[in-house]
């Protein structure tokens, strides 16, 4: 049977996703729409979406600044580990564990941890011996700092582990190469190794920055209270008691899943646009 | 320099844990904490660390053995299946890693509660789907690698299909399998909306107890239930990484290659 018909192997995990998704989708878009209240009669309105509007503006940018913050961190961070790493072999194994080890940190046992470290009263001010007073409103404060910080941390380990999966198995052959027909450090660097990181370095930015448009408690931990990150702010609508904003928890649900999947299609065409340039 | 540097970036919020988690006080001058002690693992105890500790175990045990094999068959599934369809599937079984999680279950969560089933049934299915793009994506690239030529010897010379899954088709697969286990087990042991928002704060998981102390100002406590949640992870990667080594310096292929006949290597 199975033999025949190979594709009876995909029903285990492809029938739970099926149900699983549909069942989201669907009822997040009924919900959205006004057509599925707990409360009151059905009725087709965008009254969900207008009414969350002024906070929806300032969620979205505040949503898309937190990730590009943290992804352009993450990537800066994570190339240059991952350079590191591949380039000298021994002396580099430290650095290759510690951001090996940062990987399976769960990320909201990482912002307790980077809470206990840049708060007013954590580790970092005391070991520079600064007083409360004098230390900057890193978490909680205006600027996202620790959030921000949060995500940059954990995915740089991310970044430096897919990036750097993509480098070892190739870029000794080729630098060598390259090496013995006269290229200098930075030729070698420019010419030879960043486009050999390149695509993996995309994949896994996309996947971070996808995974920060879509995560809530980072910024519910390390975040101020106002403005509120799109899944910040879908939660509080959702868990408030007044059962009129499960609409609303939808509308800002529905719009997060389309932020996500808009950044992940642009960042597959950017992929194959640039492999076609390449060809 | 730079590498020091590095290193401490990817350091520094552990160590801020491992200071803390033994820090009885700490004045707010010092350096280094006055007293060391206990006072956060028994604050932690008494929060529920040891049975929020078995309840994430369990939980995250639970998905990686239905992530892990489901998503093994979808890989075997996607190499042997034609083109269109395996295009179709493999951009479905990935879509879980797009949509946050928190979209989907804000999403389905009024269905779980019509539906009335056991909120861990509602938790254990969605964090199985959340795993499966990886478990699926691992076994994926471990099958591309994968030659059945052993496995149809072994039917050849006589083993039943159950007997030539175990003792072939298995072994050579086992690096890939504990990989895509292992994430499947990240996923679970890591989630916290899922298991707060369908779990209606009654499933209390190590996250979820995380969540909850965080913010109390309890520095000590808040410090031991992170490295408590921190550390099976590592442990579980080092574990692998050495397993990983043993077996690239014994390849399990090695160990089932047909052996020459005694009789050719007789004098």
């Amino acid at each position: 049977m199975i033999r025949r018909h190979p594709g009876l192997l995909l029903l285990p995990a492809l029938v739970p996703t099926l149900l699983l998704l549909g069942a989201a989708v669907v009822t997040l878009g009924l919900q959205s729409l006004g057509l599925m209240p707990l409360v009151g009669a059905p009725r087709l309105s965008a009254d969900a979406f207008r009414s969350v509007t002024p906070d929806l503006a300032n969620s979205v940018g505040l949503t898309l600044a937190i990730a590009s913050a943290a992804t352009a961190l993450a990537a800066v961070v994570g190339l240059g580990t991952a350079l590191l790493v591949t380039s000298s072999a021994r002396s580099a194994r430290v650095l290759g564990l510690a951001a090996a080890a940062t990987v399976p940190i769960p990320h909201l046992v990482a912002a307790a941890a980077v809470g206990l470290l840049l708060a007013d009263s954590g580790v970092l001010p005391r070991m520079l011996g600064l007083s409360a007073e004098q230390w900057p409103d890193l978490v909680a404060g205006p600027w996202w700092v620790a959030v921000v910080l949060e995500y940059a941390w954990k995915e740089s380990a991310f970044v430096a582990l897919v990036v750097g999966a993509a480098l070892a198995t190739r870029v000794a052959r080729y630098d060598e190469t390259a090496a013995l027909l006269g290229a200098g450090r930075v030729h070698r660097l420019r010419h030879v190794t960043l486009p050999l990181a390149a695509p993996a370095l995309l994949i896994a930015s996309t996947i971070s920055f996808v995974y920060v448009v879509g995560s809530y408690e980072v910024a519910w931990l390390l975040g101020r209270t106002y403005p509120e990150p799109l899944p910040v702010l879908a939660f509080r609508l959702f868990s408030s008691a007044d059962l009129a904003a499960r609409p609303e928890a939808a509308a800002v649900s529905v719009v997060t899943g389309l932020v996500a999947a808009l950044v992940a299609v642009a960042s597959l065409l950017l992929a194959r646009w640039r492999q076609q340039v390449r060809a | 320099m730079t590498r020091l540097l590095l290193v401490a970036w990817f350091v520094a919020p552990l160590v801020a844990l491992a200071l803390w988690a033994f820090a009885d006080s700490w004045a707010a001058g010092s350096l280094l904490p006055d007293d060391w002690g206990r006072r956060g693992w028994d604050g932690a105890a008494g929060a529920g660390l040891w049975p929020a500790l078995w309840r994430s175990a369990v939980l995250a045990t639970v998905v990686m053995l239905l992530a892990t094999p489901a998503g093994a068959m979808a890989a075997r599934a996607l190499v042997r299946v034609g083109t269109r369809l395996r295009a179709a599937a493999a951009a479905l079984l990935l879509l879980p890693a797009v949509l946050p999680p928190l979209t989907v279950v804000l999403g389905v969560d009024v269905l779980l509660l019509r539906l009335q089933l056991p909120a861990a049934i509602g938790v254990v299915t969605i964090l199985v789907v959340q795993a499966l793009p990886y478990t699926t994506y691992v076994m994926y690239t471990t099958y591309l690698a994968h030659d059945v030529v052993y496995e149809e010897e072994a039917r050849t010379l006589g083993a039943s299909p159950a007997r030539t899954l175990v003792r072939v088709h298995l072994p050579l697969v086992a690096p890939g399998l504990a990989a895509a286990a292992f994430l499947a087990l990240l996923v679970a042991w890591s989630d916290y909306v899922v298991t707060v928002v369908v779990g209606g704060g009654l499933l209390v998981t190590l996250p979820v107890l995380v969540a909850s102390n965080a913010g109390t100002g309890n520095e000590p406590v808040v410090a031991v239930l992170s490295l408590v949640a921190a550390v099976p992870p590592l442990a579980l990667l080092v574990v692998l990484g050495l397993l990983g080594r043993r077996s690239r310096r014994q390849p399990v292929a090695a160990a089932i290659r047909p052996r020459p006949p005694v009789a050719a290597v007789r004098p």
